[in-house]
């Protein structure tokens, strides 16, 4: 495996691609429709506001890091040696490369491909699923602006599938403030019917749905949702300034790299090494 | 069939309160994988370990920091942590509505359906005037110790609720580092007819998740120990931004 990292379709990981948490993009690929093609890179568009901790040891305040053990073994696994598995039976599994995932289809897992148009606001919220942003890769930057300010034009918005590992995701593609975002889409048989939740009786009283009314039409705003900040985050904030002042911070033991010296330093001493041996 | 109610509350504006049950609205359908040791096969577990020793942390000495700057924490107590909770409170507040189109889907987090909790007489006259207005109320509450912000709508007679991210949650356009580049009238002109010529209406339910039994098939296949022919995925070639004009006029014609 290439990424150590809880990846989409890790066991125990909530598999939606935004989940590798990388800074670069999480998928690279191209948008096409029709006959244009733009190459793209799929980045996060929302980040989590809670503030986040990190477990310690207690004995040094070594940061914990999450890493595969095998109970066979007793051991730690290097993440070259973990393989994706499908469960046939009790405790029988059945490996399952990257490779012959992509065979799946193929055609998906590097291409976005827009099949239809449709009016943006014709799609019902309870389709959407997580959002992100598409930048465009090198030489696609005027295709990429072109598509983001025609769909803003039109209200129009893109529908793709894409394949990424295990899963494919039904995609919306739509113009936001001069970027393109795409927004994954539940399946239409993931949605629940709501038939045996509905009020038993379906009479509407005229005069309470005109009174609720009103009361709607003043309370009516534009939606601006700057407004409402998360209360718990800035107690969380308030607490650990208050703990910074009283106790202090604690200070975790260096730790080497993993992986040791990467090439570029090696690259680096040896060049260095070879102008001294040329000025000799 | 929804699914399970996981909470109860009552929906507050003005002086109306609707009492109402959450529902989870979604179910996702997929393959489950796990992770395996090469050499042998066997299920891998997931442990904390110490990033100094090189080892497994038990439970017993973990404790909780929040990073300053790499290597440096403040400790935090888990009961302290608790203090910073929200009150628990059963109240689903309505600050004020807003036309639903105004929503954009970038905020939309999780959807619930309310069910009535109590006489329907309420709930039905609260989603019929939604539903007639077009309007969504941004609310505000307080579920398994977290603080939520929502918007509650209507869609037939069903009452839905929309968890919503915060603002500050979804990171702005502008740290994309887009650069804007220069359109022809006559660029923009033929991508919007065919664009317009590519319009369909939406039918989610003809978007049918294919891949889901392929997925199945290739399992089945190596279950029967059959081998797997690798395709390998192909990556279009860009089009260049001179050849842009050209390769719509084509596309065009070719739908048109």
């Amino acid at each position: 495996m290439k990424t150590p990292e809880p990846r989409p379709g890790a066991a125990q990981q909530s598999s939606s691609p935004g989940d590798e948490r990388a800074v670069h993009g999480i998928w690279s690929g191209t948008i096409s429709f029709s006959l244009v093609a733009i190459p793209v890179q799929l980045v996060k568009a929302v980040e989590p506001g809670r503030v986040s901790f990190r477990l310690l040891h207690d004995k040094d305040y070594s940061p914990l890091v999450r890493r595969m053990f095998c109970p066979r073994e007793g051991a730690l696994v290097p993440p070259e040696e973990i393989i994706r598995g499908f469960e046939i039976g009790p405790g029988k599994y059945l490996a399952v490369t990257d490779e012959e995932l992509e065979s799946v289809s193929p055609e998906r897992s590097r291409t976005i491909e827009i099949v239809d148009f449709i009016d943006l606001e014709e799609v019902a919220p309870v389709y959407f699923d997580h959002p992100y942003y598409l930048i465009p890769a090198k030489g696609g930057e005027k295709a990429y602006g072109l598509l983001a300010e025609v769909m803003s034009r039109t209200s129009k918005a893109g529908l793709a599938k894409f394949v990424l590992h295990e899963r494919e995701y039904p995609v919306l593609l739509k113009s936001t403030a001069g970027a393109l975002a795409l927004i994954t889409l539940h399946y239409h048989d993931e949605i629940l019917g709501a038939e045996d939740i509905l009020p038993p009786e379906a009479e509407v009283d005229e005069e309470e749905k005109r009174r609720i009314k009103t009361s709607i039409k003043n309370l009516l705003a534009d939606f601006d949702p700057r407004k409402y900040a998360d209360a718990r985050r800035q107690r969380i904030i308030d607490l650990l300034k208050k703990k910074a002042k009283e106790q202090g911070e604690v200070e975790a033991p260096a730790v080497a790299e993993e992986g040791g010296e990467g090439p570029a330093d090696l690259i680096a001493a040896l060049e260095e090494s070879m102008r001294r041996v040329k000025q000799q | 069939m929804a699914g399970r109610a996981i909470w109860k509350g009552a929906v507050h504006f003005g002086d109306l309160e609707v009492p109402v049950k959450l529902h989870t609205a979604v179910k996702e359908n997929r393959i489950q994988f796990h992770l395996l040791h090469q050499p042998d096969g066997v299920k891998l577990q997931q442990q904390m370990v110490c990033a100094y020793e090189k080892t497994p942390v038990p439970a017993a000495e973990q404790t909780k920091g929040f990073e300053l700057e790499e290597g440096r924490f403040i400790l935090v107590d888990p009961e302290e942590l608790e203090e910073t909770e929200p009150q628990s409170s059963r109240l689903i507040e309505v600050h004020e509505f807003v036309k639903t189109v105004q929503i954009d889907p970038i905020f939309l987090e999780r959807l619930y359906y309310l069910e009535p909790d109590a006489s329907p007489k309420g709930y039905n006259a609260l989603a019929a005037a939604l539903e007639e207005l077009d309007a969504a109320g941004v609310c505000t509450w307080t579920m398994r110790k977290r603080s939520y912000l929502g918007a509650l709508q209507a869609r037939g007679k069903l009452l839905r609720l929309n968890t919503l991210r915060y603002a500050d949650e979804v990171i702005p356009v502008t740290s994309l580092g887009l650069r804007k580049f220069s359109l022809s009238d006559k660029e923009l002109k033929i991508g919007g007819d065919l664009i317009n010529q590519l319009t369909v209406s939406f039918e989610p339910q003809k978007f049918a998740n294919e891949h889901l039994a392929k997925l199945q098939g290739l399992l089945e296949k190596k279950a029967r120990g059959e081998k797997i022919a690798l395709l390998r995925p192909r990556r279009l070639p860009p089009t260049a931004p001179d050849q842009l004009l050209k390769a719509l006029e084509a596309s065009l014609k070719q739908v048109a």
